[in-house]
């Protein structure tokens, strides 16, 4: 899901001082550092001097992150999808609540952390796609369908990607909870437990851990149930809140079961 | 006909409210040899007569009945370069939604896209309407499907339908035959009759084509063989 290193979030978009970020082929750096000229010289429009030759021309950056965590956690018969609402640029807080979740169906919820722009431009197209879905087929899109659609739209724009680390989660046509993790160009994998964004180094190991009991012997693999899960994930946002910046505010949950999809919402530490 | 002075050009209304070429696009389809379709409670049966200018012609290499995917396939009657241009438009049509959607492709998004393209046809500048009429049968997850699409652009979701030299006579024999609680079996027995009822000549296994679909989800022309065991039941 994140082979793409070079476009993993880089803390550099305003105002940090920039990780090492490996230059894209195409020409375009993500993350460069505004206003300090590129380590290789001469890579595409308005990307001018090197250090030692003459004047330096700012680049238009097109990317942000503005941070957030999303996860989603299948069951047998249910999955869940949450995010947190904050709004993250650079040392500030735009917004204490944004939503970065789409219900797409009754059974199929996406949310995305990355971007807000770039998200929310996703999301308007996707829904469009939806309806067009709906009007042509005269019935909802399926769990499959919807994850491939996604991954499709997200690879139309391998050239110039939408900045959005995305995690698809519903109950598919016989009824099992599933979900799928995206990169950032559609590359994408079905899975029992995924989670993206900022704090994703944080609680995808737990994930594995306690759901998929990764890395645990002989501990019996047992099905958590929709309410374990819930707690699980509050604990996983408490924990993430606490150590990563971007993550905090609000944690906004989505149950997806055959009854459709129910939201609770609940509040982290604002600082 | 005064009509025919609005024939010239295809954007061009008759002053009866008709588009000329697509009458005389009909007009071919109504030459070409008799296709039908019946629809039975789990299967489609598809059926041609293989009418060849010359007995010199090699007829295992004719190819009318044809699989568009797995669990979809479509007869014509008309011209058989023109259905050979929607049949790859078809074909990749489906394959471009299943790489979209994960999905095989439901029968009725399927038939209403090469509609849409039999209709651009008959609205764009410097080109003719297909000459052939299609009918385009599956069986997808809402059950067994039979279409019928012409030259226009209209599609009609039928029980059973013939197209082509006889089909009125087709059509009538089938409205007698026809019950709704038929099965594949029954279907192809009645298909066989009904291009026997208008055929000039013997009906053997090698001038004519059958093809099924049934529940098992797979399209598939019966061989030689198979047609002959048919047609000797139905004797």
């Amino acid at each position: 899901m994140d082979a793409l290193g070079l476009l993993r979030p880089a803390a550099s978009v305003s105002g940090l001082p920039a990780a090492h970020v490996p230059h894209a082929a195409s020409g375009f750096a993500l993350g460069d550092h505004a206003g300090r000229a590129p380590a290789a010289p001469a890579e595409g429009p308005g990307v001018v001097a090197s250090a030692s030759s003459g004047p330096l021309q700012r680049r238009f950056e097109p990317y942000q992150n503005n941070g957030g965590t999303v996860l989603a956690v299948a069951g047998k018969d249910f999955c869940v999808v949450a995010s947190d609402t904050r709004l993250g640029l650079g040392y500030s807080i735009p917004s204490r609540k944004v939503s970065r979740i789409l219900k797409m169906t009754d059974k199929v919820v996406l949310a995305s952390s990355g971007m807000q722009a770039d998200m929310m431009t996703l999301h308007k197209t996707l829904r469009m796609r939806l309806v067009k879905y709906q009007q042509n087929h005269q019935k909802d899109m399926s769990l499959t369908a919807a994850s491939q659609m996604l991954s499709n739209m997200l690879y139309t724009r391998r050239f110039f990607p939408y900045y959005t680390f995305n995690v698809l989660g519903g109950i598919d046509e016989k009824g099992e909870g599933w979900a799928y993790g995206y990169d950032a160009i559609g590359s994408h994998e079905k899975v029992s437990a995924v989670c993206s964004g900022t704090g994703q180094t944080l609680i995808q190991p737990v994930l594995d851990n306690q759901i998929e009991f990764k890395q645990q012997w002989g501990a019996p693999k047992v099905d958590l149930s929709l309410e374990a899960t819930v707690e699980l994930i509050r604990d996983a946002f408490t924990s993430a809140g606490e150590r990563d910046i971007y993550t905090g505010d609000y944690v906004e949950i989505c149950k997806i079961t055959k009854d459709g999809v129910e939201v609770e919402e609940f509040q982290l530490k604002f600082d | 006909m005064g009509e025919s002075d609005y024939s010239f050009s295809l954007t061009t209304f008759s002053p009866s409210g008709k588009l000329v070429q697509i009458e005389y696009a009909l007009n071919a389809v109504a030459a070409g040899a008799t296709s039908l379709g019946i629809k039975a409670k789990n299967g489609i049966v598809l059926a041609t007569e293989k009418r060849l200018p010359s007995p010199l012609m090699d007829e295992s290499t004719i190819d009318k009945v044809t699989s568009i995917t797995g669990n979809i396939g479509m007869v014509y009657a008309g011209m058989g370069p023109d259905s050979r241009v929607l049949l790859k438009k078809a074909r990749n049509y489906a394959q471009s939604y299943y790489r979209v959607y994960k999905e095989s492709i439901p029968v009725s998004q399927l038939v209403r896209q090469v509609a849409s393209v039999m209709q651009e046809f008959t609205q764009s500048g410097g080109v003719r309407p297909f000459g052939v009429s299609l009918l385009v049968a599956g069986f997808d997850e809402e059950g067994p499907h039979l279409y019928q699409v012409d030259p226009s652009g209209s599609y009609f979701a039928w029980k059973a339908s013939a197209i082509g030299k006889n089909m009125v006579n087709g059509k009538t024999f089938l409205e007698k035959r026809y019950s709704d609680d038929m099965e594949l079996e029954d279907a192809i027995h009645t298909a066989l009759l009904t291009i026997k009822e208008g055929f000039e000549g013997q009906v053997t296994e090698n001038n004519i084509e059958v093809g099924i679909v049934s529940d098992d989800l797979k399209f598939k022309k019966l061989t030689p063989a198979e047609v002959k065991d048919y047609l000797s039941e139905v004797e």
